[in-house]
């Protein structure tokens, strides 16, 4: 058997190398410690670091969801807030016509009295249609103003393209509409609302029979019309509210993947460090013994 | 068989045995020197001497020893094998070191680089979408977008520094390369030399040895022995040492003499000859600067030009605040240094075309449709594109990495065996000391012994009282 040779100078770059390779696992375990992650740079793990960034893209877009949704969910209760409110003051409206138009024997005074509450009633709703959410009018599609109604019961607002209007993206590919634009609601100029209203208190004055019938009927249709915007609305909301779940779900799971792939286990790490150290500390022993004796120390 | 003869035994016994604690000294004195060889004295019986004539005898056994020569325990194929590996090594670890730095440089993974940036440019458009009157929604895209364009700036400015260091790093290189191979012609010449006066070259050898691994360390050169004693040093077969004679490394192209760019790969010649393949630091640092920078500031280039043409073409699709249509340079950048030069074109916040619909020119009011920027969103599509160049760069890192280790391995068992062959152990040395110690006190012993026999023969023979 050969006995290979061994010089000094080869055990005591042996054991630098030894210390060193030591001292190295020492310092990565310390480094996953210490930043509390696996992967510090690429190079650690190409294909995690990949899955990471992905993540954290998609956790990212998550969160993004989430917001966008909870800013929907605000403007469409908003939304079903003031068209409840607009059904109660249609109710309100109806019910005064059905009294001037059952009350044959009414005089011109009460019936200027009820014609002055439907002014009201007409000027309470357009202030209601005005309605904004963070400034901007919440019946007024896409305009940049603050109304969406004119004081004459004339919508200014500004129609979305075909298809669009104000959307919030709650989800990959997911966008919901949360605005109502005023004529949907209220129907368009001529035949909206207001112009219903009007009609109902010139009858009014006028004692128009015939007048305040038609003006039933059409605040009748109004009030449907709506009470359906109304459903829609809520239909949206739950929408919504799904999508807005979805995102919670999904951030959680994602910042657990991301975690998972991302972040040191730190039970490990600190068994490692023990390990590695305890490595470290028996190859400075070793080399001390080793290095120390030579024939030497026992001649004299 | 003389009389006298022995005494001179014992004197060339003492002379050798001199010689061995003198090699020993030395060994001893230069045990952690770099580069050093372990010296072996080798003993020579001086025989009889040889038959004069046929019928002539001679009765002498032996006239001692004497000391033929001082052998420099080397072996030179280990030698070549550890050039060899030298070369590979310094090749991979100017590597390693370089693509470590660019790779801290990408900030990945985390939030702080270019795939956070894009995250935060999707946030604030989403945002502007929330609320598209708001200027201070419109600024944040702006200001978002601004941080993506450094973000991108910052990595092709790292890689372009890193770029600059290694052509600096590769002149002076070269320069180096050029001296020492000044140096070992030089030390080619005292070779050449002292062994026509057959002096001790042993340590001008030490010397070439360690100026000849050198170069195989900067250039991946193989050297071959000379019949005097010198050593040759070809680079992929051109002949760098030749005797005494040398020729210039030069850089051919790739680099300028003021350590800028000249946008050609790197080149080389030795003399007038035209030299590629380097190994060594030289070729590392080519290797660098031929391909895995320019790559990597490539894949970035694409991205960026990706990244600004998508939103710019988009942008146009749009209307701003003003109601005018998207202007074509949200990112503004020259080709061909697209990652380097990228800015945000634009710096009023109002011009930011987040409506997919004009402002009718009669009304005052301004136009809150989003659909643009909605689409802006959707323009956004590098990011599959840049997890890919992120992947690709620290599998580049990681492979370098690991085959520096591999090598490191290699490189340590080869430098392992060349110690074992050449090293000083002191034990060893300890133990001729000893033996030449013994030996010298024997010789002595036997000059006592003669001369005491001699003292006999000559004083007391004959004496009867």
């Amino acid at each position: 058997m050969a006995i290979s040779r061994m010089t000094q100078k080869m055990m005591s770059d042996r054991a630098l190398l030894g210390m060193q390779a030591g001292l190295d696992r020492l310092s990565k375990v310390q480094e996953q410690l210490t930043t509390g992650r696996v992967i510090n740079r690429p190079s650690d793990d190409p294909t995690a670091t990949t899955s990471a960034m992905r993540i954290r893209g998609s956790v990212a877009a998550q969160k993004q969801y989430a917001r966008n949704a909870n800013d929907a969910l605000a403007w469409l209760n908003q939304t079903d807030a003031t068209l409840a409110s607009m059904t109660d003051q249609v109710r309100r409206a109806k019910d005064i016509a059905l009294q001037g138009a059952n009350d044959g024997a009414m005089g011109p005074e009460a019936r200027e009295a009820l014609a002055t509450e439907v002014d009201q009633i007409r000027k309470g709703l357009i202030a209601t249609a005005n309605g904004t959410y963070l400034g901007r009018p919440l019946f007024g599609g896409v305009t940049g103003g603050s109304a969406a109604y004119a004081a004459d019961g004339t919508w200014i607002g500004v129609p979305a393209a075909a298809g669009q209007g104000v959307t919030r993206t709650v989800g990959e590919g997911v966008q919901i509409r949360v605005d109502v634009e005023g004529p949907t609601a209220l129907g368009p100029d001529g035949d909206s609302l207001f112009d219903h209203l009007d009609a109902l208190a010139t009858a009014l004055r006028s004692g128009s029979s015939a007048g305040m019938a038609t003006a039933i009927g059409k605040l009748g249709s109004d009030s449907a019309r709506i009470t359906d915007v109304q459903s829609s609305v809520g239909a949206r909301t739950n929408r919504v509210e799904q999508a807005q779940t979805a995102a919670g779900d999904a951030q959680l799971s994602l910042t657990n993947s991301l975690s998972e792939i991302e972040n040191a286990d730190i039970a490990k790490a600190t068994v490692d460090l023990q390990l590695q150290e305890v490595a470290y500390q028996a190859a400075l022993s070793a080399t001390a013994r080793v290095m120390q004796p030579s024939l030497l120390d026992f001649l004299r | 068989m003389a009389s006298f003869s022995s005494l001179n035994t014992a004197l060339s016994a003492m002379r050798y045995q001199q010689v061995v604690l003198d090699v020993s000294s030395t060994n001893i004195a230069n045990g952690g020197t770099d580069g050093y060889v372990r010296r072996r004295v080798v003993g020579e019986t001086v025989g009889a001497p040889a038959t004069p004539a046929i019928w002539s005898r001679t009765n002498e056994i032996g006239a001692g020893v004497r000391a033929s020569g001082v052998d420099r325990m080397v072996d030179q194929y280990l030698d070549n094998r550890g050039r060899a590996e030298h070369a590979k090594q310094s090749y991979l670890d100017v590597q390693a070191d370089a693509l470590a730095r660019v790779e801290t440089g990408l900030a990945e993974p985390g939030g702080n680089g270019v795939s956070g940036a894009l995250a935060d440019f999707r946030s604030t458009l989403h945002d502007l979408v929330n609320a598209p009157g708001s200027d201070a929604a419109r600024s944040q895209v702006l200001s978002s977008a601004n941080t993506l364009a450094d973000a991108i700036r910052l990595q092709a400015r790292n890689l372009a520094d890193e770029a600059g260091d290694q052509r600096s790093r590769l002149i002076a290189t070269v320069q180096e390369v050029n001296d020492t191979a000044t140096q070992l012609a030089a030390t080619n010449h005292s070779i050449a030399a002292a062994s026509l006066t057959e002096g001790d070259t042993a340590s001008l050898l030490d010397e070439r040895d360690r100026l000849s691994m050198k170069l195989a360390e900067l250039t991946g050169g193989t050297a071959k022995i000379r019949d005097d004693g010198g050593m040759d040093v070809e680079v992929r077969g051109v002949s760098l040492v030749a005797g005494t004679t040398t020729q210039q490394l030069q850089i051919a192209a790739g680099v300028n003499p003021d350590g800028t760019a000249d946008g050609n790969p790197t080149a080389y010649t030795i003399g007038a000859t035209a030299v590629t393949g380097l190994s060594g630091d030289v070729g590392g640092i080519s290797d660098l600067l031929d391909h895995k920078l320019p790559d990597h500031l490539a894949g970035l280039n694409a991205i960026a030009k990706q990244l600004a043409d998508d939103i710019n073409l988009q942008h146009t699709q749009g209307y701003d605040a003003t109601g005018a249509a998207g202007t074509a340079t949200f990112f503004d950048y020259t080709d061909p240094d697209v990652a380097a030069s990228l800015t945000v074109g634009i710096t009023d916040p109002k011009q930011l075309a987040a409506s997919s619909q004009p402002k009718d020119p009669a009304s005052p009011v301004m136009v809150l449709d989003t659909g643009n920027a909605d689409a802006l969103i959707g323009a956004i599509k590098v990011d599959d594109g840049y997890q890919r160049l992120v992947n690709q760069f620290g599998t580049v890192v990681a492979s370098t990495k690991r085959l520096a280790a591999n090598q490191q391995a290699l490189t340590s068992q080869i430098d392992s065996s060349r110690e074992q062959l050449a090293g000083v152990s002191l034990d060893e040395e300890t133990v001729n000391m000893l033996s030449a110690q013994r030996a010298y006190e024997a010789a002595a012993r036997v000059m006592t012994t003669i001369d005491s026999m001699l003292d006999t023969l000559i004083n007391r023979t004959g004496m009867t009282r």
